[in-house]
């Protein structure tokens, strides 16, 4: 029976550390599915079906594929997929390679319900491989469990800080009508759709892959251009792809891609500067703004923040949402890589916030945490929201 | 047809060209169309589509300044002659009768292999290992990168650092978005190299993959093509000699 | 030389060259800045000058083969330039890595040093683009230089000697620029990448 280990432990306990460990101790090639951007592809390929040739068995007896539904295209390239769709992709690579051991590091966390689900009927039902795996939100019982411990104080986040540092808030209602966009013509991404977003309100983008709901952030930040639409902010019109970005403050999925400097005091002085350069109130002041990046676990603002491990990157992208630069706050799978203690305090720092007059819009498959957050559910697909 | 071989008679084709004058201009492009319809087919249509794309704004450029600005032709210019912009114009029509051969032909030999995968056009090359290694981790990287482009700049735009349109702000900080995208690839790679590569021996499932296993590099329709242009080349050389236009 | 990490650094420098082009399209500048991965790569693998050589020309002949297949086919035409640009990168531009990383940044020398090489880089590749430009393409490769070429002839110069001033004019500006990017991008680059990518191969063990 190939062996089944589970690490189980808080952010910056060594998880990541004793996966590395326990894969040496298997003594083969251990396939690796990571946490960060793309650690689930090999790196090698630019299309799906190169992707499966690199670690297809050379004995084809040794198939046993599952996950096979990923492939829809072969000739797509697998950096443009969603990062639940790599590690599917990842997974039906490892269903299909002659590898006998196994480690995940939280990556399972970004598939949805059903497809964690499955992912972890998978690992229980083939013994033919061991398998080593942490992760947040899944815990698979009869697994051998190791518990790890927090070890030191570092990047620890002191929340009831953070929760004193909210600026009251009076976000505009953004109503969104009539709005049409298609990357390409004839191919509709949003045809006539309507929907209005409250203050003091969170709201909840859910919605297949490739549904619209990036495409939506991208257009209420001014990225694209929609064919129509009528945008409103508390009844003023506004079209953030002529005038700008007024009213989100944006938090990407992964956390590298929002940076604009490679310490956190360059970040922070371009996004003050852009907003001096609109003639926005800059209540941004330096010392808040440091004592709040310390409250999410970074004391000083000379990091170097591709130096930070992956979940405290992920806490410090909060800081320019928190801060109050902007009304309305948008997260974008907020929950990948935070243990349930920061999960379960960010949900109530979302609400907070929604109770201090922030507009909020998140976009998880995390169920758990969208139920700790008092929300409304934005259904987008079929070209429309409802 | 190989990629080894659509890659010799491309060359020679474009040093063909090079040398050539109008006649063997005329012959190359018979060549050329020869080539596509037998080698490419109907997707010819699409390759000399782009290749109009890429050619026609700079025949349009070069009318603009040679027949427009300039207003003779450099061999004019040269012998300190008046010339006309009619002699301006035939040094237009040349040159850019000769760059539309180079760059059809460039496009309809990449059309010839857009029915297989990167990785499987560079196992079918003749090159060394770590030339090889390199094409397939510099294809992979464009696309992390060109993805990376997108979500930082929407980022970017939502924190008011850059803006979509052209401003004075994207040329003071156009080069964040360059920074940004360098260090999440940096960040992206380095983890791979630590983790994911070690622990997999991924590199190592990659050598089988690229490693070309047939003795020739050129099949039989590479030897017939590359003798096709290498009797145009001759044609063009004896032409020369025997002072054709 | 090749080691995983120099492969890595060589395709991600690459890679950079052929992005670059989509960034400054996403901006707008009116810009090439294809050859910032070239002189980054040098940057990179430096003190080995020799390795930082051949790792910063690969850089620039992949990118440069890619982007002729799917985007510029002109610029293969230029190969000449991008080994005359690994040269001075490996060899002259390489030798500022103090500066670049130095923490606070010296504006001043930091300023200099960009200036000074991008005239350095600038003025080489004016010369060995040149014949390329004048006897390739006519004196017009569709970018705004042509402007300047078409005065010089006007003035009466020959066709070289035209693309010649041209290219002294309009190339040192545009390589200012491409020094300035990959210096502060070798700025920003972390510790633990560079480190990784300037070990030497180890000799297998006897």
């Amino acid at each position: 029976m190939g062996s089944r280990e589970f690490i189980a432990g808080p952010n910056f306990s060594g998880r990541s550390r004793a996966v590395h460990a326990r894969a040496q101790r298997f003594g083969v090639p251990t396939y690796f599915i990571g946490p960060y951007a793309e650690a689930a592809l090999s790196g090698l390929s630019s299309t799906i079906e190169d992707e499966i040739a690199i670690y297809r068995a050379k004995d084809r007896a040794a198939d046993r594929p599952q996950f096979g539904a990923i492939v829809t295209d072969p000739h797509r390239k697998p950096q443009t997929l969603s990062g639940g769709e790599q590690v599917l992709l990842a997974l039906h690579c490892f269903s299909l390679s002659a590898y006998r051991a196994l480690a995940i590091d939280t990556a399972l966390e970004q598939l949805d319900t059903a497809n964690r689900g499955d992912a972890l009927r998978y690992l229980d039902a083939n013994s033919s491989f061991d398998v080593v795996l942490t992760d947040n939100r899944a815990r698979p019982p009869n697994w051998t469990c190791t518990q790890l411990t927090a070890s030191g104080t570092r990047f620890i986040c002191n929340w009831e800080g953070v929760r004193g540092k909210i600026r009251p808030q009076h976000a505009p209602t953004i109503a969104i009508q009539q709005l049409s966009f298609g990357y390409r013509p004839g191919q509709d991404v949003f045809s006539n759709a309507a929907v209005a977003l409250e203050r003091g309100r969170a709201h909840r983008l859910f919605g297949p892959n490739g549904s619209g709901k990036t495409t939506l952030l991208k257009i209420l930040v001014g990225a694209l251009v929609p064919r129509s639409a009528q945008i409103t902010l508390d009844g003023v019109a506004y079209e953030p792809w002529r005038s700008g970005n007024r009213a989100l403050a944006l938090a990407t999925q992964n956390p590298d891609q929002q940076w604009c400097g490679a310490t956190l005091r360059e970040d922070l002085a371009r996004r003050r500067a852009a907003l001096a350069n609109r003639g926005e109130a800059d209540a941004l002041a330096d010392g808040r703004v440091a004592d709040l990046a310390r409250d999410l676990g970074v004391p000083s603002l000379d990091q170097h923040l591709y130096e930070l491990p992956l979940a405290a990157r992920k806490r410090i992208s909060w800081l320019w949402p928190f801060a109050g630069a902007h009304p309305w706050i948008m997260l974008d799978e907020p929950t990948v890589g935070q243990d349930d203690d920061t999960c379960r305090e960010l949900a109530r720092t979302l609400d907070a916030l929604c109770s201090a007059g922030y507009g909020v819009v998140f976009v998880t498959h995390d169920d758990a945490f969208a139920s700790a957050v008092p929300h409304r559910v934005l259904h987008v697909e079929n070209r429309q929201i409802s | 047809m190989t990629p080894n071989g659509a890659i010799v008679f491309t060359l020679v084709v474009v040093v063909a060209a090079m040398m050539s004058r109008m006649s063997g201009l005329v012959v190359l492009y018979l060549l050329c169309a020869l080539f596509a319809v037998i080698e490419v087919g109907p997707n010819a249509a699409a390759a000399l589509r782009r290749a109009a794309i890429l050619m026609v704004p700079l025949a349009a450029f070069m009318v603009l300044v040679w027949v427009g600005v300039v207003g003779r032709a450099p061999a004019d210019i040269a012998a300190s002659q008046p010339g006309s912009r009619a002699g301006a114009l035939v040094y237009v029509s040349i040159v850019c009768a000769r760059l539309f051969l180079i760059v059809a032909i460039v496009q309809i030999a990449a059309m010839r292999f857009a029915s297989i995968t990167p990785l499987q056009f560079i196992k079918l090359l003749r090159a060394p290992m770590a030339l090889k290694r390199l094409g397939v981790l510099t294809l992979s990287l464009i696309e992390t990168l060109l993805q990376a482009v997108d979500r930082a700049h929407t980022a970017l735009i939502a924190s008011g650092v850059i803006t979509r349109r052209l401003s004075a702000r994207n040329v003071f900080n156009g080069w964040v978005l360059v920074q940004t995208v360098w260090l999440t690839a940096i960040t992206s790679v380095t983890g791979r190299m630590r983790d994911k590569w070690p622990m997999e021996h991924t590199l190592g499932l990659l050598d089988p993959l690229l490693a070309e296993t047939r003795k020739d590099p050129l099949r039989t329709p590479d030897k017939i093509w590359i003798s096709c242009a290498a009797v145009a080349v001759a044609g063009i050389v004896w032409g020369d000699f025997y002072g054709l236009p | 030389m090749l080691t995983t990490p120099r492969l890595i650094a060589i395709a991600l420098c690459a890679a950079l060259n052929f992005a670059v082009g989509s960034i400054v399209y996403l901006i707008k500048l009116p810009l090439y800045l294809d050859s910032i991965g070239t002189i980054l790569c040098a940057l990179l693998i430096f003190p080995d000058r020799r390795a930082a050589f051949v790792c910063s020309f690969l850089a620039a002949m992949i990118s440069t083969v890619i982007t002729t297949l799917f985007i510029n086919p002109f610029l293969i035409w230029f190969s000449a330039t991008e080994l005359a640009l690994a040269l001075v990168a490996a060899y002259f531009i390489a030798d500022a890595e103090a500066i670049f990383r130095a923490r606070p940044l010296p504006v001043l020398r930091f300023g200099l040093r960009v200036v000074l090489y991008g005239i350095l880089t600038g003025v080489v590749s004016a010369v060995v683009s040149a014949p390329v430009v004048a006897y390739v393409f006519g004196g017009v490769t569709g970018s705004g230089s042509a402007f300047l070429v078409a005065f010089f002839l006007k003035a009466g110069q020959h066709l070289m000697a035209a693309v010649l001033h041209s290219g002294f004019t309009a190339e040192p500006i545009d390589k200012t620029l491409q020094v300035l990017f990959a210096a502060l991008l070798f700025r920003a680059t972390p510790k633990d990448f560079i480190d990784m990518v300037r070990a030497r191969p180890q000799p297998a063990p006897t």
